[in-house]
């Protein structure tokens, strides 16, 4: 006798327990939080190519880490709401004209609520949007700040005053040390650099030789310029605040030329292909005021930054370690100050953020508490100022040295810096 | 001051063999074709690119990879030939743009395959002599000995060989050249060739001692037409001696006071050279 096992698994059937199947399962999975969140847009409007670029591209790229952190955990709480946060970028190429229309698609077409920039020459082509739209900015150049930029803040980097905190350790610590020599490139980061190193030197006692040399932004070939910067045989050669792709050949012109004295300079980006051009032992002391982020002295209690070692190796783990910059960083920690004032305010809009901002006139700085200082050589208590390190290379590594007080140095000097930056014409009432 | 005169003498002859080599480059194509190439800075930028691709990118050995550039520029320099200049042979003006085209073109080809960042080319050596208290690095002293070997090969090749000396009529007399048998078309090919490849072999020899980027063609090509201005358009002898001439200026300039004033005083001695010897200092009776 045959049996017949009836399966009468038609296709329609089937295609209905499949259906079910799927709206039991999709019933069973929570539901993603972002669907729910509100989204919070950030322009970052900086160099992303060409010569400033690694001022910028970098910053970026550690703004993407911030976020997914954020997002990852559901979100910034902004009013009782979960807030995404979406960057929007814009290349703004260091140039005014490409920055004022950046800032105006940022604002107008993508809705940001708050500007990243880094500053310098792009910064008069955003202001008068800024101004007009009240949008909140932030600049890694507080010598961008006039009396009239309400709105632009410099939260985190106060470039160029934290070069007076390396020139102070290096004259402490190597008091033999007494000529010193400047190079830089001639435009809105050189120039007020420039006046700084002076005031830093002349209030170390350290003789500057000659005038600054102030060099052709289309130099290629450094070798000439070198050779007048050693032609006094310095102590110190200080190369000020030169792009990356100048400091590069600028230090390997000195170790060819035999240069055997003290280099100091207030970035070192990429320093790993310096030493690789040079050698371990010419770049040993070079003094500069950018960490990497997996120094263990970043764990000190005071730094506002969470897990800065976790940050670094994952930003060497997407990027590589030889794109970390002075301002991998520094981007992500303005972030760090923005969320905590959103947060305090209930809300993100411009205004309200600032407010909460600058409250109490003191806020979080990522190097410790801070005040919102300024008013004398800016015109406005719109940068946020307080310790900043002192980076010496020890066998090829960056590593901290010390925290500085930069106001501690201004208490001191103050009217050293304002001599030199009025003779420099950077201060904000002679800039235009 | 002795170690200062004699390091800033090695810094110009290292400026002036690079930009010797650029200039010939653009005189003998401008002689033979009587075109000005305006993507002759874009062809240096090539040549830089070819070592970073091929030594600093694929570990070549440094020899090879500067002699594949010079090859690959040199064929570039052919497939414009064909492309541009002949096309446009009785239109120079028309042949001017369209090397301004091709400029642009080669730019965004650089900045699309490579990015707009500097690259890095790692050093072919970190030794140096050092000469009276002067330092000259090995790197540089290539670049000297190089430009020395390949233009006199290139005096001996336009004064010694027939393939020279049809160079050398055609940019005499381009319809007396070609009523004795001379192919224009060959000789145009064979300019085209050399003198893209000499800008090249620079760009790819200087690479490690700049970051190349793609708009490093523009500084060389502006300060190119200038020594071959003071020195003769259409004039090889003109265009080296320009080349140490204004290398020398520039450099002791830059040194002594700063490379804006430099500049400065690079263009002035052009005026001046114009002023006294309107067609440069060999133009017009003497030509390659």
């Amino acid at each position: 006798m045959e049996i017949k096992v009836a399966s009468r698994l038609d296709r329609r059937t089937f295609l209905t327990g499949a259906a079910g199947a799927a709206l039991i399962v999709n019933a069973a999975i929570p539901r993603v939080s972002f669907a729910q969140a509100k989204v919070v847009k950030i322009g970052f409007l900086a160099p992303l190519t060409g010569a400033v670029a690694a001022w910028g591209k970098p910053g970026l790229d550690g703004c993407q880490i911030w976020g997914d952190w954020a997002n990852e955990a559901g979100g910034i709480d902004v009013g009782g709401e979960k807030h995404k946060v979406e960057f929007v970028a814009y290349d703004d190429e260091y140039d005014a004209g490409k920055a004022r229309t950046g800032a105006s698609q940022l604002v107008q077409e993508d809705g940001v609520k708050f500007i990243m920039m880094l500053g310098g020459d792009p910064w008069p082509g955003v202001e008068a949007i800024a101004q007009r739209e009240g949008m909140l900015v932030s600049t890694l150049l507080p010598s961008d700040l006039t009396p009239e930029t309400t709105t632009l803040v410099a939260p985190c980097e106060v470039h160029p005053i934290y070069n007076v905190t390396g020139v102070e350790w290096l004259a402490e610590k190597r008091p033999e040390l007494k000529t010193a020599v400047i190079c830089a490139q001639d435009d809105a980061l050189g120039k007020p650099s420039v006046a700084t190193y002076l005031a830093a030197f002349e209030a170390a006692g350290i003789e500057v030789q000659g005038d600054p040399l102030f060099f052709d932004p289309a130099t290629t070939d450094f070798a000439p310029v070198m050779t007048q910067l050693l032609s006094g045989n310095p102590d110190i050669l200080c190369l000020d605040t030169c792009y990356a792709d100048y400091v590069a050949p600028l230090c390997e012109q000195a170790f060819q030329q035999g240069y055997k004295g003290q280099i100091i300079s207030c970035t070192l980006d990429f320093y790993g292909r310096i030493v690789e051009r040079t050698s371990k032992e010419f770049m040993e002391g070079v003094v500069f005021q950018f960490p990497d982020f997996d120094d263990p002295a970043l764990n000190d209690p005071k730094v506002n930054f969470k897990r800065p070692n976790e940050f670094y190796a994952e930003y060497v783990k997407r990027y590589g370690a030889t794109e970390w910059s002075a301002v991998s960083w520094e981007y992500a920690s303005i972030m760090d100050l923005w969320a905590d004032a959103a947060q305090r305010a209930g809300s993100v809009e411009p205004e309200a953020v600032l407010a909460a901002m600058k409250e109490g006139g003191t806020g979080k700085h990522i190097f410790g508490d801070a005040k919102w200082w300024g008013k004398e050589l800016f015109g406005i208590d719109n940068a946020l100022v307080g310790d900043w390190p002192v980076v010496v290379i020890r066998d090829g590594k960056a590593k901290i040295e010390e925290f500085r007080s930069i106001p501690a140095w201004w208490e001191k000097h103050s009217a050293l810096l304002i001599k030199h930056m009025t003779a420099l014409d950077q201060m904000w009432d002679q800039r235009t | 001051m002795s170690a200062l005169l004699i390091q800033t003498t090695i810094n110009a002859a290292y400026a002036a063999s690079y930009m010797a080599l650029i200039a010939v480059g653009l005189v003998l194509i401008f002689g033979v074709m009587g075109v000005i190439n305006f993507a002759h800075g874009e062809l240096y930028m090539v040549g830089a690119y070819a070592v970073v691709t091929l030594y600093a990118g694929a570990n070549m050995p440094f020899a090879v990879a500067v002699a594949a550039g010079l090859v690959f520029v040199g064929c570039l320099g052919l497939i414009m030939e064909w492309g541009l200049f002949r096309p446009l042979r009785e239109n120079p003006l028309g042949g001017l743009i369209a090397s301004i085209g091709f400029l642009l073109i080669l730019q965004s080809l650089a900045v699309l395959a490579f990015g707009l960042r500097a690259q890095n080319v790692p050093p072919i050596s970190k030794e140096r002599l050092v000469v009276g208290g002067a330092v000259l690095t090995y790197e540089r002293l290539l670049v000297i000995v190089v430009t020395l070997v390949l233009l006199s090969a290139l005096w001996l090749f336009l004064r010694r060989t027939r393939f020279g000396w049809a160079l050398r009529a055609v940019s005499q007399d381009r319809e007396a050249a070609a009523l004795q048998g001379i192919s224009i078309n060959q000789t145009a090919r064979l300019a085209m060739f050399i003198g893209a490849a000499l800008a090249g072999v620079a760009g790819a020899l200087t690479a490690p001692l700049v970051a190349p980027t793609p708009l490093m063609g523009h500084s060389v090509i502006v300060t190119a037409f200038i020594i071959i201005i003071v020195g003769g358009i259409g004039s090889l002898e003109g265009a080296v001696i320009a080349a140490i001439l204004y290398a020398f200026v520039h450099t002791f300039v830059t040194t002594l006071y700063d490379g804006v004033i430099a500049n400065i005083v690079g263009l002035l001695l052009m005026l001046a050279v114009l002023i006294v010897m309107p067609n440069g200092m060999f133009g017009a009776k003497e030509r390659a």
